[in-house]
């Protein structure tokens, strides 16, 4: 029954619509604004995407898509940028200097006009650095206009300021090349909706605290003197989740990447569709939706002992949980970070979301130094530690989870389907 | 051109006390409270004492005191990594070293493991977290479990 009622729900919505309109159209006279009942134009919503080696050819298990970007307003002042890593454990689109080749794009600037710089932090404490440009960026049919990207700077032109290196100046690893990177650039299409998103209070009111540099965030800088101090960026000037600006298809994404065989394939293709049942292609199905607490995080419960810190990836290239003494796993000799059982091993954990639904998820876990001696670059079994002990671990479910599964990603102050309550936002699968 | 240089020379010999935290005397604690212009609050548990310096821009520093003095452990969590130079000090070196050799780990997290350091970065964009302990200075009875 309740099945039933939900899906008449859009039907009713519709009809009174259309009674509402009626009441305006004998108003008005006749010429009543019809188009405020026309659904928004179906525009092609998916990009291919690809999990292989990447640009620099030993990227395991990295999800790759292309992206083209345009000056504001130009369709011909464009460069397609082939091998950007698909992210939804950030959001932005952040782009090599030299991927963009000759194509010229405004600066953003902040509250004093001085053009914007932007640092930003991996947990693996690289970090990436360069100017805030305006630019149309184009996915499928769907379109983010004059937004801000991030521009990965391969020859900056100021040095990285002490506030953002956190290792120090001598110590910090800069991802600022492609061989570093491994990947042109990253497009994030994360649960948030910019990169300086803090929170949500409400369905589409979210605070941005890098508009104030009195907030003291470590993100955007400006140099007017050659000394890079935190600075207040216009909310325009923040850089987006290019999906959630655009004018369809805009609360979410969809991955879905076909089932893989244990062991890994050389690579697999998928599709990155834009809009969560928005369209015939991303329709929720059976899928099940967990909202994320503030932080974007959810509960994984393994032998009885609960991980807060949890969440799904798909810029993280394996499964990261738990740790070595833990699981009683050594590490690997050839790739330190793996794990390296004797033999693969079998899972089973729940994950719980704070709208209260609850399931549990199996995976297995092979010998990472045998999977990277096949020299492909999809697995389905690929893990590391993710922290010590269980005071420190958690459960980080990157691409491996992706394989033979829907996975949707929904972002914080977009209404979620089905009336759930997701004010931090969302996955489903 | 001189100018900038000597406002150099001071910013670096005003940072370079604050810069031993982990495995120094609790006194580095107020040097990091003054860094992170955050307010500190001091509660004391089984076997050692914590200070929590939380700041405005949202970061939360804990840092582990035992009975002798010493900070054997230190926490962060924060919508941006902070300075972990400042909290870590000479103990730095082994995560810089860590940050060269795991390079097939792409957008996971950060975990050290060695004789006598032990550290763990993890999070994502906007919501990061990690701790770091030395294990010969942990108090007696107190488990690296409290370090959170």
């Amino acid at each position: 029954m309740t099945l039933k009622i939900s899906s008449l729900t859009p039907l009713v919505r519709f009809l009174g619509v259309v009674a509402g309109l009626i009441v305006v159209a004998s108003c008005g006279g006749g010429s009543s604004s019809v188009t405020t009942t026309t659904p928004p134009p179906t525009v092609n919503n998916s990009v291919d995407i690809a999990v292989n080696l990447g640009p620099s050819g030993d990227y395991a298990d990295g999800l790759f898509t292309s992206v083209q970007v345009c000056a504001p307003g130009s369709t011909t002042n464009c460069v397609t940028v082939p091998y950007v890593l698909v992210d939804t454990g950030s959001s932005g689109l952040r782009l090599l200097s030299g991927a963009l080749g000759s194509l010229s794009l405004p600066a953003v600037t902040d509250t004093s006009g001085n053009d914007v710089q932007e640092c930003v932090q991996f947990i693996s404490l690289a970090y990436i650095w360069g100017p805030v440009a305006q630019a149309d960026i184009h996915l499928s049919g769907e379109t983010a206009s004059s937004a801000a990207i991030h521009i990965i700077s391969e020859s900056p032109q100021y040095a990285a300021p002490s506030s953002c290196l956190t290792l120090g100046t001598n110590g910090a690893v800069d991802y600022n090349s492609q061989s570093a990177l491994g990947a042109n650039g990253i497009l994030g299409v994360g649960n948030l909706p910019t990169d300086c998103t803090s929170s949500c209070t409400s369905v589409g009111n979210c605070t941005t605290p890098c508009t104030s540099a009195a907030n003291g965030i470590p993100y955007y800088y400006s140099c007017p003197n050659g000394d890079c101090q935190i600075t207040s960026v216009p909310l325009s000037g923040v850089v987006p989740n290019p999906v959630a600006l655009f004018s369809q298809d805009n609360n979410g994404v969809l991955i879905s990447l076909p089932t893989i065989p244990a062991g890994g394939q050389a690579t697999a293709s998928g599709s990155l569709i834009f809009g969560i049942g928005t369209q015939s292609n991303n329709a929720l199905g059976s899928a099940q939706i967990y909202a994320t607490s503030a932080g974007e995080y959810f509960t994984t419960t393994y032998n009885g002992v609960s991980y807060s810190n949890s969440f799904i990836d798909s810029g993280s290239n394996a499964l990261y949980f738990l740790d070595y003494a833990t699981l009683g796993i050594n590490d690997c000799a050839d790739a330190p970070g793996f794990y390296c059982p004797g033999s693969t091993l079998s899972y089973n954990v729940t994950n719980s979301g704070i709208n209260g639904t609850s399931g549990s998820v199996s995976f297995n876990i092979e010998n990472a130094d045998n999977l990277f001696n096949t020299g492909f670059a999809a697995f389905n079994d690929l893990g590391g530690d993710s922290g010590t002990s269980p005071a420190t671990d958690y459960f980080d479910f990157g691409i491996p989870f992706f394989f033979g599964r829907n996975v949707f990603t929904g972002i914080e102050g977009k209404t979620a389907p089905n009336g759930v309550s997701a004010p931090n936002g969302y996955w489903a699968y | 051109m001189k100018t900038a240089f000597g406002v150099l020379l001071i910013l670096t010999l005003a940072a370079a006390p604050a810069a031993a935290v982990l495995g120094e005397y609790e006194s580095s604690v107020s040097l990091d409270q003054q860094y992170l212009r955050g307010e500190d609050r001091v509660t004391t548990n089984q076997g050692y004492k914590l200070h929590q310096i939380t700041s405005p821009n949202g970061a939360v520093v804990s840092e582990y005191v035992s009975p002798e003095g010493k900070v054997f452990a230190v926490s962060w969590r924060a919508p941006f990594i902070p300075n972990l130079q400042q909290l870590l000090g000479s103990y730095t070196a082994q995560v810089q070293q860590a940050t060269q050799a795991q390079t097939r780990r792409r957008g996971g997290p950060l975990v050290v493991r060695t004789s006598d350091f032990v550290f763990v970065n993890g999070g994502h964009m906007g919501s990061f977290h990690g701790s770091a302990y030395v294990p010969s200075l942990l108090p007696k009875n107190v488990s690296p479990e409290v370090v959170r």
